[in-house]
């Protein structure tokens, strides 16, 4: 693998082999991955295979080794060009994503309240291993309206305000759904997790506003410095995760009609413009919107835990999705074009002025929301004119240890009573889980976030501190 | 020489559980990979178990047999709040059948993430000289 260092927060991965595209990595030298110990800069070669690529196969500053695509993977197919979509350049966790709360309180005025709203959420935040969900859906009918209407759905049965919608892509449901395409297991799976953290890397924090570094596109988003916020990372949980089992082994096997080969089963894909690409699109979208409702029904746990802990509301700022497969329209050589961009940990930035914008973002660009590790910070970004990547960034500090490592070096009880001496109340399910997501294992978000400003990715907004964890 | 040990650990992998297993069998060593991945969930010890559950497990290729062992498993913690304690797995006609013994989980202390999916990325399931091996990678 030949690799050029093209700028310094740009490197390109030379074609060779069946690659249609190089291969494009945002990174500072520093963050780019150890390809002894981490295979996603083979990956990114991998992605570049595939039919109807175009321009290149992108890695954001956080990339790490996935399954097919790297996590940190952006790759666009041109539908008129027979282009594919692949389950695997959306992951498991379909429509994995963050939403970002902010209280009308600073964090002065809520410190002496941080306990009491940490146990009332410790106490309604479904996660971990035991089953358990805010909205307990006791039919599959139920549960086909969830993944029809999306965070609209919840809203209009009385989980949210309207003002919600105007701040999740897409209104807070995507559109072209279609809920039959989701197998009896997966609904199944989905049934008993609408409003459930999960495990693993997802988290709810209490976060406040340690710097502002755009004043005015901070005050559009409903942000300012010293304001307590709460953050959510999950996904569509066990549903998302069959949805995208089911369809890769259903792509394997069409694969061969369309006589299509990948380098890695992972990457299994067919044309968007066929049959089974129809029919991925459609249950990756019903997958979706549960995840928004998700997300929303989880919001609303806060909300509640805000109301009796600190006797505050919270304003939704925004909710993005950082898994996700969009038909877009970019322009490619000077011609424009419907491409499937696929999001693989990584971040759409619309840029100020972008026709998808809500009216009252238009000017300030898309709120870009970067989740840190535990113990250091998070952040709010925005797209910028001229953006990369079919204007996408990065997606969190992304990992550099393996879980089993963590666990070796890192003890969870010291972990968490670390985090407290440094004023961060932690609520976790296991010692064990707790330091698997040691701030260690992670890459330093600062680096990644600093990396895509200076690859012209995105720019900074706001930077967040954790005040409280609720730990899957 | 062939193997008569049998085992299974989990090995590096930078976001989520890779394990490996050997066994003189196929059937041992599948059962070997779900052991791996229970082990990683709540320990080497879970509690007697409670119940049994029985499943057919199909597959076109003994890698995809072993996905299907693991999906099992994802499946019926999420959906029914179990885990096995033990696994046996005998050849059938059509591919495998699996004996779960089970132990409620709710009732268990995770000591580490929760497996949610099953990737083909360099899922193997093979025979070698010296016996079975297989190797998956499991989404948490």
């Amino acid at each position: 693998m030949r690799i050029t260092e093209e700028t310094p927060y740009r490197f390109r991965v030379e074609r060779e082999g069946g690659m249609r595209v190089p291969g494009i990595v945002f990174a500072s030298r520093r963050l780019l991955p150890d390809p002894a110990a981490d295979e996603s800069l083979h990956q990114v070669a991998n992605v570049a295979t595939l039919p109807g690529i175009v321009v290149a196969s992108y890695a954001m500053p956080d990339m790490h080794w996935g399954y097919g695509f790297p996590i940190g993977g952006v790759a666009a197919t041109d539908l008129d060009e027979a282009g594919v979509v692949s389950p695997g350049g959306v992951g498991f966790d379909i429509s994995c994503g963050v939403r970002l709360l902010a209280a009308d309180l600073d964090r002065d005025a809520f410190e002496p309240r941080l306990g009491a709203v940490m146990d009332a959420l410790d106490h309604s935040v479904p996660r971990g291993m035991k089953r358990g969900s805010v909205w307990r859906m006791s039919d599959a009918a139920k549960l086909r309206d969830v993944l029809e209407g999306g965070a609209c759905h919840a809203v209009e049965t009385g989980h949210g305000v309207k003002r919600d919608l105007l701040r999740c892509e897409d209104g807070g449901r995507m559109a072209d759904a279609d809920p039959g395409g989701i197998s009896p297991r997966a609904v199944e799976r989905g049934l008993g997790q609408v409003g459930s953290l999960g495990s693993g890397n997802h988290f709810l924090e209490v976060q406040a506003v340690e710097e502002v570094y755009d004043a005015r596109a901070a005050q559009v988003f409903g942000l300012r410095p010293r304001q307590v916020c709460v953050m959510i990372h999950t996904g569509s949980r066990g549903l998302g995760h069959q949805v995208c089992s089911d369809q890769v082994r259903v792509m394997e096997k069409a694969m061969r009609r369309h006589g299509i080969s990948v380098p890695d089963r992972q990457l299994a894909c067919v044309p968007v413009e066929s049959e089974e690409g129809h029919a991925y699109l459609g249950a990756m979208a019903a997958a979706t919107n549960f995840a928004r409702v998700n997300r929303q029904l989880l919001g609303e746990a806060a909300r509640r835990a805000f109301d009796s802990g600190a006797g505050c509301g919270l304003d939704l700022v925004y909710d993005v999705s950082h898994n996700l497969a969009m038909v877009e329209t970019h322009e490619v050589d000077g011609r424009r074009r419907r491409l499937c961009v696929h999001r693989k940990g990584a971040t759409r930035a619309w840029p100020p002025g972008h026709p998808d914008l809500p009216a009252e973002l238009a000017d300030v660009g898309q709120p870009t929301l970067i989740p840190g590790t535990m113990g250091t910070a998070s952040y709010v970004l925005t797209g910028v004119r001229g953006g990369q990547a079919f204007h996408s960034t990065c997606h969190g500090a992304g990992r550099v240890m393996s879980r089993h490592e963590a666990v070796r070096r890192v003890r969870g009880r010291a972990l968490r009573d670390d985090l407290e001496a440094h004023g961060v109340a932690v609520r976790g399910t296991s010692w064990k889980g707790l330091a698997e997501e040691a701030p260690s294992a992670y890459k330093d978000v600062t680096d990644v976030v600093d990396a895509s400003v200076g690859a012209g990715l995105c720019r900074k907004v706001a930077r967040l501190v954790p005040l409280g964890v609720v730990k899957g | 020489m062939p193997r008569t040990d049998a085992g299974h650990r989990a090995t590096a992998h930078t976001a989520d559980l890779r394990v490996e297993a050997w066994a003189p069998t196929r059937e041992e060593c599948v059962a070997h990979a779900v052991a791996a991945v229970v082990e990683s969930v709540v320990g080497a010890d879970p509690p007697p178990a409670t119940t049994t559950v029985e499943r057919d497990l199909a597959g076109e290729t003994d890698a995809d047999l072993l996905a299907a062992a693991i999906d099992e498993v994802v499946y019926l913690l999420e959906t029914r709040g179990l885990l096995p304690s033990a696994t046996e797995v005998r050849a059938t006609p059509t591919g495998l059948r699996a004996r779960f013994a089970m132990v409620d989980a709710d009732a268990l202390e995770p000591v580490g993430a929760i497996p949610k999916a099953v990737s083909l990325h360099r899922l193997r399931c093979e025979r070698g000289p010296e016996g079975w091996w297989c190797t998956v990678t499991v989404d948490v």
